[in-house]
């Protein structure tokens, strides 16, 4: 095969898990697989692998349950953290009551995107990347819109860093220890219960809420099945 | 009851043992029908026919033949020969009494 070919089955074979991907990989190797073919064969895996997961409601929840919703929520919150944090560094002190707020606002930042980011990884990996796009293109078009005389517009996007790290964790682990969830679940939801219940922009807010309440159900369905195997 | 590929794909893990694996099963399959086997349609129906408990799988060892790139082994599972015995038979006695059934019992 040409190292044209080969490099084209190999940039489809991204697509794959990494696992899988080795395998293919391997296996197109040992049977001297010619160009075109390989290629095809490569990318007929993928479509399927695509068709079985849509099939499924988990990549559909994580898509436009949380992903896309959740970013123009946590959009928002990534500019009043971002400004708070301007007011402090440029601003001089702040308040108790302004920095406490500020703190408050930065810690749920970072809990509500990396929940966000965990359960989308955890439920829907092979289809990641539809979640990853409907995640970026509200970012995308308020990149463009934003203007601001103080922030600048990377600020908001401050929300995608803790977003990743969850994702990447989601990834490596299906869940995480049921007390860990509940306290997760509970900060999350009693500082949001405002906004929930009165707030224009409540859908959105449920759409970084609910994520915390599935990781607890997850966590006790787990631990109720270790209880029951012992 | 098994698909015609499900059945194929089991029939050639099992003949090939603690040899079978994706690449030695498709070549098995091509081998024996003459037909093409797409890598989508061997993974997509092994990954089926784990998640019903009829395969088991896991990795293998890495060759230098095939890039230090490790195998995915596969191994029958007594449930997936129950399967592929049942479609067998199925075959077997629906194909009874048709012209093309060399093996006919004995009408004289």
């Amino acid at each position: 095969m040409s190292s044209t070919h080969w490099s084209l089955v190999e940039a489809a074979a991204l697509l794959l898990e990494p696992e899988e991907r080795e395998v293919v990989l391997g296996d197109l190797a040992e049977a001297g697989e010619k160009g075109l073919r390989a290629v095809l064969g490569v990318l007929g895996l993928i479509a399927w692998r695509q068709v079985t997961a849509w099939r499924e409601w988990r990549p559909w929840l994580a898509a436009f349950g949380v992903a896309m919703p959740g970013s123009f929520f946590l959009m928002g919150a990534s500019i009043s953290v971002s400004a708070g944090a301007a007011a402090w560094i440029y601003g001089g002190a702040l308040t108790p009551a302004a920095s406490a707020q500020l703190i408050c606002e930065a810690v749920l930042l970072v809990a509500w995107s990396w929940t966000g980011g965990f359960v989308v990884g955890s439920i829907s990996r092979r289809t990641l990347w539809v979640s990853a796009a409907l995640c970026l293109s509200p970012c995308t078009v308020c990149l463009a819109e934003f203007r601001s005389q103080t922030l600048s517009r990377p600020c908001l996007m401050v929300f995608l860093i803790p977003a990743l790290a969850g994702v990447l964790m989601g990834l490596r682990i299906r869940r995480i220890p049921f007390p860990i969830a509940m306290t997760l679940a509970v900060i999350v939801t009693s500082f949001l219960l405002p906004k929930l219940t009165t707030q224009p922009g409540w859908m959105s807010a449920w759409a970084v809420v609910w994520p915390a309440w599935y990781l607890v159900v997850v966590a006790r369905r787990a631990k109720v099945a270790e209880a029951q195997a012992r | 009851m098994l698909g015609e590929f499900e059945y194929l794909l089991i029939t050639a893990a099992a003949g090939l043992g603690d040899g079978a694996y994706g690449a030695a099963i498709r070549e098995e399959i091509e081998t024996s029908t003459g037909r093409t086997c797409s890598i989508g349609a061997l993974y997509t129906t092994i990954e089926r026919l784990e998640t019903k408990g009829l395969l088991k799988t896991w990795m293998g060892e890495a060759t230098a033949q095939r890039g230090g790139r490790a195998k995915r082994m596969i191994r029958v599972t007594p449930k997936g020969v129950r399967a592929a015995k049942d479609f067998y038979d199925a075959v077997a006695k629906v194909s009874r009494g048709a012209s093309w059934v060399t093996h006919r019992g004995s009408t004289s």
